[in-house]
């Protein structure tokens, strides 16, 4: 029988699963439920394809029933790890009555296990994933870039080396929305934020991390708190959900307590915006703000983005009927988008309907890529086209002009 | 195999057809806790009736049995293959809201639409189906829930059984034909809006049938306004506490129509276990010390002085027979306001099924006993188990009465069953205990709904059916069913 030891050290959250499928669809009005699992309307839809059907497979595995194969992995990949699962699972709703199970469970780590114990058995990651991660090996990036090419957005910006506060600015930034990083640095700077950039940061090893490549992740890792250390950093600030989740939650596990604070931009913007150090400008606009899982179920920061949009005089913002917990993932996450492209659009596309229900001119939300998944589904589905933003930069525009 | 494989793929394109073993092993087995798993060698899921009814046909021709499934929530293995092999049918594409009818006040669905999905959309528009499915509401299906008389998601108490209120069912029969019933059988009826008449029911033969005579692809279901009042009350009864609720109970139904939502009793071990004395994790913390029964009621109403009546009168009842109520908050105990106003769809006795901790699976036993029967069934069991406390006692397993649940006005859902340890040395003993425990209550008067495997079968071992009425049972299935394709092995047809 084939060895699995991530997942057999997690044997008991696959024995905890009582079977009960909420994970697939539930809905619950009062806790504002419509569905849960993002694959369940965009793939084949077997059991296999959403969290009951995984950790059943995973039980039946670790049980010798089947051996794992390149099919198994696949739809083992077929995941965004968005955490939904989780979120349904014998949740109660109200403090005062509590449900075991989901106290034994934690889906998506039971998830990536699988896919760290497929990646030593080299059936996984896809081939897309092993194509990406050679890369980052070499360019420490997944977007098949060059890393001297990294700074390029900040052309025309002092960057220091040195402070109290280090932007993180991860990949997708840099490479894919480089307006991003530029609005994020510009806010920054607008609040008197003394920060530094680095030359030095790698890829936070999210990619690595959700396809299941431990080893590179950690050396990934290792190299970024060496370049935290080199900057004096005391706290750390990124715009992007998946490296906020990877430094915050999975840092601490590779690495042990982290000498520093981590900050998802919109945590210390909205401290700035209560204490008056962003002066902004009058809005007319009627928004919507899109969940980022890694942001939002992940690390439970659901406040502080709205917190911001509602900060800006005439904006309204509503909400989609899918939000906070319940969001609908965009359909990016967990290798989804490098490995099945077409179906991370599909789910995207889905998610712009849920947005446009709601009359928005515009969505924001606080992840590059969700954000670039959102704007990609939009461009290939006219009659969902819908403007994504990202709060940072929405913010950006509503500074007063000096 | 490769002609049967293409021949689906035809039926429902390569995408929705899967041999994998990964696959076939999540679908050989439902949420029964101590059944052997049987793999299917084929799963299939069809969108539409014609694929349904192409798949059945292909099903004929080559002659490969067939279950049907839907959410997957079965208790009693009904929604896994009992003989090896064979297709298993997943329902649970064919999920359409297809139209709400606010005049004939009925709701048309396709059948793999959930209980929660469904009464989702109906509740926005201040509707629901009366009775909300069954417990696992969140998943189950409308076919599911149909094919087991499901109750136990809410509303039983005052709407009955979830199949009570099926006007139109479409049906694949056995041999892959298309058959409208209830009110759709005539072709002048443009909406349907109830099943008798037009001659006998052939619609009930579907219902309740566990799949034995044809796969349900379509339901139109009766529709209710939702009252805009409602009072949820939690009560802490006297010992015996199950005698004292049927004493309430009985009351209530002798006043006639109290508005009574959904009521349940919870035995004192259930209490004590919801507290967390027993576990890790306490479910209902404000609960602790209480070594009684508990009782709670949901009453619906139009206005607020027919629910001010209807609430003293309910109360009155319960105070003669020594219930005494807890606090009206949530955090007070009273659980009869969290399962209205939170959770929508119940599933309280669900969370027991880890109660002991990772592994712990249910073996159910659950059946109806009119309400002056509850407490000789639970005296059954207290014999049952004092009959059986070495076995239990080998297998680590518990037995009892977890819930009861008022159906109807009339009848009383008794949620019993066994918690056993989900270990394969432990299985053949765990089987023997529940099977063991279903002939007990089958004797004792209790009858089942959700049949699935092993109920169907006890039933027939324990010749509950006389000759006449088997053997009717096996006209119907050969007539509908000649090559034995749907569901073989229950009721050992």
């Amino acid at each position: 029988m084939v060895e699995l030891k991530h997942v057999k050290a997690l044997s008991s959250m696959a024995q905890s699963c009582s079977g009960i499928g909420d994970c697939r669809t539930a809905y619950r009005q009062a806790l504002g439920w419509y569905g849960v699992c993002p694959m369940v309307d965009h793939t084949p839809g077997f059991e296999p394809y959403y969290a009951r059907g995984k950790i059943r497979a995973i039980k039946g595995m670790l049980e010798g029933k089947f051996e794992p194969s390149e099919g198994f992995a696949r739809v083992m990949y077929h995941c965004t790890t968005c955490g939904a699962c989780k979120a349904v699972c014998h949740v109660s709703g109200v403090d005062q009555i509590t449900w075991p199970t989901s106290k034994y469970i934690d889906h998506t780590r039971l998830f990536e296990a699988v896919r760290a114990d497929l990646v030593e058995l080299g059936l996984g990651p896809m081939p897309r994933h092993r194509e990406i991660l050679e890369w980052a090996k070499r360019e420490h990036n997944p977007y098949m870039e060059r890393h001297k090419d990294k700074l390029r957005w900040a052309s025309g910006r002092e960057l220091k080396s040195r402070a109290d506060t280090l932007f993180f600015t991860g990949c997708t930034g840099p490479y894919r929305m480089p307006g991003v990083c530029q609005d994020v640095y510009d806010v920054l700077a607008a609040a008197g934020v003394n920060f530094a950039v680095s030359p030095d940061e790698w890829c936070c090893g999210s990619v690595a991390l959700r396809v299941g490549d431990r080893k590179l992740a950690e050396s990934l890792a290792r190299h970024n708190l060496e370049v935290f250390e080199k900057a004096g950093a005391k706290r750390v600030v990124t715009h992007c959900a998946g490296c906020y989740r990877t430094l915050k939650k999975d840092y601490p596990e590779i690495i042990g307590e982290l000498p520093f604070e981590v900050l998802h931009v919109t945590e210390l913007l909205a401290v700035l915006v209560e204490d008056g150090k962003l002066d902004l400008a009058e809005g007319e606009l009627t928004v919507t703000y899109h969940d980022p899982c890694h942001l939002g179920r992940h690390c439970e920061v659901y406040d502080e983005p709205r917190q911001l949009i509602n900060s800006v005089p005439g904006v309204k913002l509503v909400e989609m009927k899918r939000n906070r917990s319940g969001a609908l993932c965009c359909g990016a996450g967990g290798g989804v988008k490098s490995a099945f492209p077409e179906l991370a659009l599909s789910i995207a596309k889905e998610r712009l309907a849920q947005a446009r229900e709601t009359g928005a001119q515009l969505i924001l939300s606080a992840c590059p890529f969700c954000e670039r998944n959102l704007s990609d589904a939009g461009a290939v589905a006219s009659p969902l086209r819908l403007q994504v933003e990202d709060v940072v930069s929405f913010l950006k525009n509503q500074l007063k002009k000096k | 195999m490769g002609e049967v494989l293409r021949a689906l793929e035809d039926a429902v394109g390569s995408d929705y057809v899967s041999v994998d073993d990964f696959v076939l092993y999540t679908y050989s087995r439902g949420i029964e806790g101590a059944l052997e798993e049987v793999m299917p060698e084929y799963v299939v899921r069809p969108g539409s009736t014609d694929e349904v009814s192409r798949v059945v046909k292909v099903a004929n021709k080559y002659k490969v049995p067939i279950v049907p499934r839907g959410g997957g929530c079965c208790l009693m293995g009904g929604s896994k293959p009992i003989e090896k092999g064979g297709i298993v049918i997943d329902m649970t594409r064919m999920n359409r809201l297809l139209d709400i009818n606010f005049e004939a006040m009925t709701v048309s669905v396709e059948c793999g639409i959930t209980w929660a999905k469904l009464n989702t959309v109906l509740f926005e528009k201040g509707y629901y189906t009366g009775t909300l499915g069954p417990g696992s509401g969140m998943s189950a299906t409308v076919g599911g829930g149909l094919s087991h008389h499901s109750v136990g998601g809410g509303g039983a108490t005052k709407y009955g059984t979830c199949s009570e209120h099926c006007v139109a069912l479409e049906v694949v029969l056995p041999q892959g034909d298309v058959v409208q019933t209830g009110s759709n059988a005539s072709v002048y009826i443009k909406e349907p809006f109830c099943r008798l008449g037009l001659g006998p029911d052939l619609l009930s033969i579907f219902l309740g049938d566990n799949g034995i005579f044809g796969i349900k692809t379509k339901a139109t279901l009766e529709i209710f306004p939702r009252p805009e009042y409602h009072e949820c009350k939690t009560f802490v009864v006297e010992n015996p506490g199950d005698i004292n609720v049927a004493k309430i109970w009985l009351e209530w139904r002798k006043m006639g129509d109290l508005g009574i939502y959904d009521s349940q009793y919870l035995p004192p071990l259930t209490v004590v276990a919801y507290s967390g004395l027993l576990t890790e994790f306490p479910f209902i913390p404000a609960w602790k010390g209480i070594d009684k029964g508990i009782l709670w009621y949901t009453i619906e109403a139009y206005t607020e002085d027919e629910l001010e009546e209807k609430v003293r009168l309910a109360d009155g009842a319960v105070k003669r027979h020594g219930g005494e109520e807890l606090g009206e908050k949530i955090e007070d105990g009273n659980i009869a306001r969290w399962h209205y106003e939170k959770h929508g769809f119940w599933q309280n006795w669900h969370a027991l099924w880890n109660i002991a901790g990772p592994g712990c699976v249910p073996c159910s036993t659950e059946h109806h006993v009119p309400i002056h029967r509850m407490p000789d069934m639970f005296r059954a069991f207290e014999k049952w188990e004092e009959e059986n406390r070495s076995l239990l006692e080998k297998a680590g397993a518990f037995s009892g009465v977890s819930t009861t649940i008022l159906c109807g006005h009339t009848t009383v859902e008794v949620d019993s069953g066994l918690v056993v340890w989900d270990r394969p040395e432990l299985r053949s003993l765990n089987k023997q205990l529940w099977i063991s425990q279903m002939h007990m209550v089958i004797k004792n008067g209790g009858m089942p709904y959700m049949t699935g495997e092993l109920y169907s079968q006890a039933l027939v071992d324990a010749a509950a059916f006389p000759e006449p009425y088997f053997e009717l049972l096996r006209t119907l299935k050969r007539t509908l069913d000649p090559n034995r394709i749907l569901s073989p092995g229950k009721y050992r047809l």
